[in-house]
């Protein structure tokens, strides 16, 4: 048997101390970050629950999220897909130009974004004039709901579909198209599949973005309220205990998909 | 029938072809790397526009620098292409990818699949295959397109030798089963010249010489194509240069006549079965030249060399070393 050289122990050892600290400082992390959710539960009896979500109309907030943030999310995958590939295709001119254009409403604060939309489709602008020849209004509607939700969400599902995409050789995408696949054909035969685990992420940010957008909200579509201004409200008159039990019907409708796309995709990636 | 007279711009040169295959014919190109053998291909197949010319596949224009936009779509072209990654769809299993391309029957490519011996692996993942059975899902799964050319891109040359040259073989008969003309392109001569019906020596992006394969070592046109197959002695006399090819080095007797070459040995490497064997030449001559031998010599021995056999080239001819 032969014995290690002493640099070699000590320099094993030295990595054992490194992955403690790591360790310890993940698990910190992940503690502070689970902390909210814990204090929620916490602080919740299953009488507040049953009592707040017995009020009459107590589910309408619920409705009218999830049916803006699905349409918001079919707007952002029908705009945004084609985008997200493009870029990570390096098929656009100028490509640090869209990517700005893209990261900007990342980096601007919501509550800024909702003011910024106001100038540009409320109903004063021209935009605002040619909506309001189809009967919409982007101020204190539906319509500007999903608005709202679309502009504070758009850039997660971008981002992370372009990464999706750009995980795909492109010479696979090549051996499609000389087997005999048009374009359209190879993007729903071979791409799609191929960035589907990323492409579910993405989609499971959004999704929690978009049920949980609320400064854009606030500034455009105060009314009708969605969860997060349920929210907002309740804690405005009735207080924090009148509040938390929305805050978690929110959570219970926005994560599961989100904790279940992120699984599946997990899964998925160790196929391919 | 491939009938193709074109060029490609790239940074560093343009690549050029003037070429025409015939139905079932087998032509490689042999070039060195970044002498513009993917360009070609990828000009045929459709990856990459023309910037002159055109190619036209049976009675089709497939690829025009004047018309692009009126381009046979690379699915429409009847012509595969194997690279060296197999792109193989790792979503898919073995025999999905073999059906891939639309209109596939499942019990043809199951059988062209079994042919390939590729039987028990129909229900396998891309990711668990050899790279050797990787190269025969892709293969089979390009057959399967009714193919009218097909263009192979050094497919074989991350895989060991033997296991490379089996598959050429197979490449081979399936061409032969098929009917579909094949250009290889490769560094290889051996492969060049195990695979194909005509050599075309490419450098630079232009091709030098075409021809048999065995005409192109024999009689190379220029200095610099006899470097490209493989001639690796060089000597000078006056305003004209001998190419010399190791295995065409024989040695002979001092006193087989007057015109023989005299050189000292200086170096001696063992080369599969054969040792390569270095000399210096000696009189008239100036230079160095490699021979395989079957025997090593003694180092500072002095070997003969008849030169009738060597190509002679203009002195002005760069030489190689």
């Amino acid at each position: 048997m032969t014995i290690p050289p002493a640099t070699a122990l000590s320099r094993s050892s030295g990595i054992r101390a490194s992955t403690g600290v790591a360790l310890v400082g993940a698990l910190l992390v992940w503690v502070a970050l689970l902390g909210p959710l814990l204090a929620l539960l916490a602080h919740l009896t299953p009488r507040s629950v049953v009592s707040a979500l017995r009020q009459p109309g107590a589910f309408q907030p619920l409705e009218v999220s999830v049916l803006a943030s699905l349409i918001a999310l079919a707007v952002i995958l029908l705009l945004g897909t084609p985008l997200a590939y493009l870029m990570a295709r390096g098929r656009l001119p100028f490509p640090r130009l869209w990517e700005v254009g893209v990261i900007l409403p990342l980096l601007t604060p919501p509550l800024v974004i909702g003011l910024l939309l106001i100038f540009m489709v409320g109903p004063s602008t021209p935009i605002g004039a040619a909506l309001s020849r189809i009967d919409l209004t982007a101020s204190d509607t539906f319509f500007a709901l999903v608005l709202a939700e679309v502009y504070e969400a758009v850039p997660y599902y971008v981002l992370g579909a372009a990464a999706a995409f750009a995980s795909v050789d492109p010479q696979l995408e090549q051996a499609a198209g000389l087997l005999g696949d048009g374009h359209w054909r190879t993007f729903r035969r071979v791409t799609v599949p191929l960035a589907a685990p990323g492409l579910a992420t993405a989609l499971a940010v959004t999704w929690a973005r978009a049920m949980g957008a609320f400064g854009a909200v606030l500034i455009i579509a105060y009314h009708p309220f969605g969860l997060p201004m349920q929210i907002w409200v309740t804690l405005q008159e009735s207080g924090l205990s009148s509040a938390l039990p929305f805050a978690l019907v929110l959570l219970v409708v926005a994560l599961p998909l989100p904790v279940g796309a992120f699984i599946w995709s997990s899964h998925a990636r160790r196929r391919l | 029938m491939l009938a193709a007279d074109f060029e490609v711009a790239r940074r560093d040169f343009t690549v050029g072809l003037d070429i025409q295959v015939a139905p079932g014919e087998r032509v490689a190109v042999l070039g060195p790397s970044g002498a513009g053998k993917t360009t070609l291909l990828e000009a045929i197949a459709g990856l990459v526009p023309l910037t002159a010319g055109e190619i036209w596949l049976d009675q089709d224009r497939i690829s025009s620098a004047r018309s692009p936009r009126r381009d046979t779509r690379m699915g429409h072209r009847r012509v595969g292409l194997l690279r060296q990654n197999p792109g193989l769809f790792p979503h898919l299993t073995v025999l999905e990818n073999i059906c891939y391309p639309p209109g596939a029957l499942p019990v043809q490519a199951v059988a062209t699949a079994a042919r390939m011996g590729l039987s028990g692996l129909q229900h396998a993942r891309p990711q668990g295959l050899s790279g050797g059975e990787a190269q025969r899902v892709a293969l089979c799964r390009a057959l399967q397109t009714e193919l009218r050319l097909l263009c192979l891109d050094e497919p074989f040359s991350s895989l060991d030798r033997p296991l490379g040259r089996e598959l050429l073989g197979v490449v081979r008969e399936a061409l032969t089963d098929s009917g579909a003309a094949a250009v290889l392109v490769t560094h290889q001569l051996s492969d060049a010249q195990a695979f194909a019906d005509r050599v075309a020596i490419l450098h630079r992006g232009s091709v030098l010489q075409i021809g048999d394969p065995r005409e192109v070592v024999l009689r190379p046109k220029s200095a610099l194509v006899a470097s490209l197959v493989g001639y690796r002695g060089w000597l000078r006399r006056g305003d004209h240069v001998l190419a010399i090819h190791p295995d065409l080095a024989h040695p002979v007797g001092a006193e087989e006549g007057d015109g023989v070459i005299s050189g000292r040995v200086v170096g001696i490497v063992p080369d599969g079965a054969l040792v390569d064997v270095e000399l210096t030449a000696e009189g008239d001559w100036v230079g160095r030249w490699h021979a395989r031998l079957a025997e090593p010599p003694q180092l500072g021995s002095r070997l003969y060399f008849r030169p009738e056999t060597a190509p002679r080239f203009p002195g002005s001819e760069a030489v190689f070393d």
